[in-house]
């Protein structure tokens, strides 16, 4: 979860972070190194602007939480960037943080936490030396933590108000029953308002250590500086030779699951969930292209038949979260409320039959084949555009490549646009077969509360 | 020990003040001003990082040009000269990834051309003939106003959006920068052809409209494409629209009702009109305010543990900034929230700022322009925005400098000006309490 920004696309657009990693070219290759305490980086020069952008993402989300200390991780996130160390206070860091003109925010996911720093590069000494010294340098007092536990749970209050954050949250925890994953990333408020320091510190001694963290660095710098830098002020910290052990695998779902909450809003808004490839899977790309397809294009076919359906439809996307475990495929639909169970019917049906869908010019023959309109080529030129506009975001880059060598589990994975570019027609049928024609599914529905006025 | 980390830290920042100092322009290209043979103005960026390019037609015509009752006016317009007639035609932009979409704001309507850069004289093709030849039918119409109504529900939802909303109509009641951008029931439903068609023609003529691009290509091809492809504006009339200045409403209390956790609670100030000097303070104060860590409201956050989110966020018009400062916080705690914000304020305006702070918010304020305008999309609003304020495209390279030159009285008077509590409205969006107004 954000830290201080409201943002549910941090939550729907997971499907590029492999992208980006990949779809570096070999005129920039960046350079990858392992410290000798295990800590994986990665730095790449962007240097059309005096800017630096540094991610440090941690190995630890919450998969890794359990019932009874579900939340923990959101709140250790939160105390790291503000509750300051044992050498400056919270007040102090952010102090310092501004007085260097950087933006500084976090977020916690099922797999990863993720710290980020942007700002001018003539700071970029302060920004390392500041994310070595936040994250490995953890002091918390009770109180600290009582005060930040009433910031976390404003958040939680925000998060139930906002109809799209909410859905996502409830669609998969119901989409992944009895598996990590299933729990909600921002915990039950009954932990995080039990959550002493000791017991808050203890899981962050266990997981922020040196060999379960990958930094990563973009921005207007030259490389063996970079790098003679990053040696200097994290190789000294300690391995620990923490091992984690893998989770299992989340397995289809058993039956469908349909949710309805009511809240004061005025749209009504549906969130359908499938089970889908995990980050390493080799369907990954398929199910990208597929997404694109059928919810995130120009013209994707879901919307259109929706809106055909009914003119209330105001907004259709589909969107592929790939974690390390599993994956979800998640449909997100605003519409006229009284045109619900409708839409929802269409849309379930559709995605059941999309394995049936011709989506290439060359699924059909003779004047057909010049007339049809040819979604596979439309939806790889989306993906193109899509990482052509992210290679200009220096932090989102960072981003991902920091999630990119935590997640990543292949030796050779490949260049992404080069596997984007292999995808076929019938690749998109088997992968729509697999994940959403064989699949149940989870609805989850928020409609206005009764009575209200639309 | 902290003393020790604090040394090293102002350290860090002697050495970094040393000769590359604070950059005054520093993007590696500059944008270019000049006219098209069409007589149409283009300002072009060449911007390398992404194989990708941008362009954006602005039109003068944004919501300080619809007149009274007729809400969305602007909206619908600038919506239907994106509607594509030919099915082919809609096919080909599809099929290459080109996306279409429009912006409507206080002074200006847009529309965005994002494609891949080898696909440029397609859409350019393909634009150029649904912009110049929009098809405005009964039909088209009455489609769009119907989506446009979902649009205007679905910000109801967002209490920062419904807060913001409520503050332009306070602040512009009438025709103008107060009318709701997707219109309301009674407007959408007064507007008919003959008004889209008046709209289109006054504003999307070579006297209303200029061309933002960013792009990886040169300059030269991409001259002579928009030539090729926008040849046929028509001269137009005047497009000028007097300027309206913002009035103090009678009642300076807003509250609207939401059955929420949380309930917004905010103020919103006048700032003077955005000319260079004013529009670097205008800046300045909403980043002093919000903006993250260490600003001025992040202390009713962290040390008052009122909110999760916190941020001030200015509009600028031709007329004024409309700056507003709030925070969101659990139902129990609103009144608490509304003391501790009005304090805040109160505090700033009557003491205001020293100088370490103005140095640290306009470090902070230089560094936030850098990351907003990394991107093209995103930088091509702020062009825009600027272009149509009268600042100048440049003005994304001389606002560094007009930072700089603030100084700490002119910075406290401007602060002191601004904050006047005589001078703004109290926003609340939350369940309701005696005496509330229902939205």
């Amino acid at each position: 979860m954000r830290s201080y920004l409201t943002v549910t696309a941090g939550l729907l657009a997971g499907v590029m972070s492999a992208a980006l990693l990949l779809a570096v070219g070999p005129e920039n290759p960046g350079k990858y190194f392992v410290l000798e305490n295990g800590m994986r980086v990665f730095l790449y020069e962007k240097r059309d602007l005096p800017l630096l952008h540094v991610v440090t993402g941690f190995d630890v989300g919450s998969k890794n939480e359990t019932d009874g200390t579900s939340g923990l991780v959101h709140l250790l996130e939160h105390c790291i960037l503000f509750r300051g160390t044992s050498v400056r206070s919270g007040a102090e860091v952010s102090a310092d943080i501004r007085r260097h003109g950087a933006y500084f925010n976090g977020n916690t996911g099922q797999d990863i936490s993720a710290f980020e720093i942007s700002l001018p590069s003539e700071h970029a000494e302060f920004a390392l030396r500041n994310q070595k010294n936040i994250l490995f340098g953890l002091d918390l007092s009770q109180p600290e933590l009582d005060e930040e536990k009433e910031v976390l749970l404003e958040e939680y209050n925000q998060m139930e108000d906002d109809p799209q954050r909410n859905a996502v949250d409830l669609v998969l925890q119901a989409l992944f029953p009895g598996h990590p994953y299933g729990r909600s990333v921002y915990g039950r408020r009954e932990v995080i308002r039990a959550a002493t320091a000791g017991e808050v510190l203890g899981f962050y001694r266990k997981y922020f250590v040196a060999d379960n963290c990958a930094l990563a660095v973009v921005g207007d710098f030259a490389t063996a500086d970079m790098e003679r830098l990053v040696r200097d002020v994290f190789g000294l910290l300690p391995k620990t030779g923490l091992r984690l052990e893998p989770l299992p695998m989340t397995v289809p779902l058993k039956k469908s699951v349909s949710q309805r909450f009511e809240r004061d809003v005025r749209e009504g808004y549906v969130f359908l969930g499938f089970v889908a490839p995990d980050y390493n899977h080799a369907d990954q790309y398929a199910m990208n292209v597929l997404a694109e397809v059928l919810g995130r294009g120009v013209n994707p076919l879901l919307p259109a038949l929706l809106r055909g359906e009914r003119d209330s439809v105001q907004t259709v996307s589909m969107s592929y979260l790939a974690f390390r475990f599993g994956g979800a495929a998640l449909v997100s639909i605003k519409m006229d409320p009284k045109d619900m169970a409708t839409i929802q019917r269409a849309a379930v049906g559709y995605l059941k039959r999309a394995h049936n869908e011709a989506y290439s010019k060359k699924d059909f023959t003779g004047e057909a084949e010049i007339f049809a309109f040819d979604y596979l080529e439309s939806a790889k030129n989306q993906i193109r555009f899509a990482v052509g506009q992210a290679e200009e975001s220096g932090l989102q880059l960072a981003g991902s490549l920091a999630r990119h060598l935590l997640l990543n589990t292949r030796d050779k994975p490949g260049r992404y646009l080069d596997e984007i570019g292999r995808v076929d027609s019938s690749d998109l049928r088997k992968t729509a077969a697999r994940y959403l024609g064989k699949g149940e599914y989870v609805a989850v529905s928020i409609v206005p509360r009764k009575g209200e006025k639309q | 020990m902290r003393a020790a980390w604090l040394l090293w830290s102002c350290a860090g920042l002697l050495m970094a003040a040393g000769p590359s100092g604070t950059p005054g322009a520093p993007w590696r290209e500059n944008s270019e001003k000049s006219t098209l043979a069409t007589g149409l103005p283009c300002v072009y960026q060449k911007d390398t990082n992404s194989p990708t390019t941008v362009v954006g037609l602005f039109a003068a015509g944004g919501k300080s040009a619809v007149p009274l009752g007729l809400d969305g006016l602007a909206y619908l317009t600038t919506r239907l000269t994106l509607e594509i007639p030919d099915e082919g035609m809609a096919q080909d932009l599809m099929s290459q990834a080109t996306r279409l979409s429009l912006l409507c704001s206080e002074d200006f309507s847009a529309v965005l051309i994002e494609c891949l850069s080898e696909n440029l004289e397609e859409a350019l093709r393909v634009t150029g003939k649904i912009i110049q030849d929009p098809l405005i039918t009964g039909l088209r119409i009455g489609r769009t106003k119907e989506m446009m109504k979902l649009y205007g529900r679905s910000e109801e939802d967002e209490s920062t959006v419904a807060a913001h909303n409520a503050v332009m109509k306070a602040f512009f009641p009438g025709a103008g920068y107060g009318t709701a951008v997707y219109g309301t029931e009674e407007s959408l439903g007064a507007i008919d052809r003959k008004d889209a068609i008046a709209f289109y023609r006054r504003f999307f003529s070579k006297k209303g409209l200029f061309f933002y691009v960013a792009t990886d290509l040169d300059r030269g091809p991409v001259r002579a494409l928009l030539e090729k492809y926008f040849s046929r504006f028509p001269d137009g009339e005047d497009v000028s629209i007097p300027i309206v200045s913002p009035a103090l409403p009678a009642v300076r209390d807003i509250a609207l009702t939401r059955d929420s956790k949380q309930t917004y609670v905010g103020r919103a100030c006048l700032l003077p009109a955005p000319d260079a000097p004013n529009q670097a303070k205008g800046y300045l104060l909403e980043t002093l305010l919000g903006k993250g860590p260490g600003s001025r409201l992040w202390g009713l956050r962290m040390a008052e543990k009122l909110a999760y989110n916190v941020d001030a966020h200015v509009t600028w018009t031709k007329s004024s900034g409309i700056l507003e400062a709030y925070l969101e916080t659990e139902n129990a705690k609103s009144a608490r929230a509304s003391e501790a914000l009005e304090r805040t304020l109160a505090d700033l305006q009557d003491k205001g700022i020293p100088d370490e702070e103005l140095r640290t918010t306009k470090t902070m304020a230089k560094a936030q322009l850098l990351r907003s305008a990394e991107a093209k999309a995103s930088r091509l609003r702020t062009v825009g925005l600027y272009e149509v304020l009268g600042l100048g495209h440049d003005h994304l390279s001389g606002i560094f400098e007009a930072i700089d030159s603030v100084t700490l009285e002119d910075m406290n008077a401007y602060i002191r000006a601004a904050l006047a509590p005589e001078r703004s409205l109290r926003v609340t969006v939350g369940p309701s309490r005696a005496g509330q107004t229902n939205r």
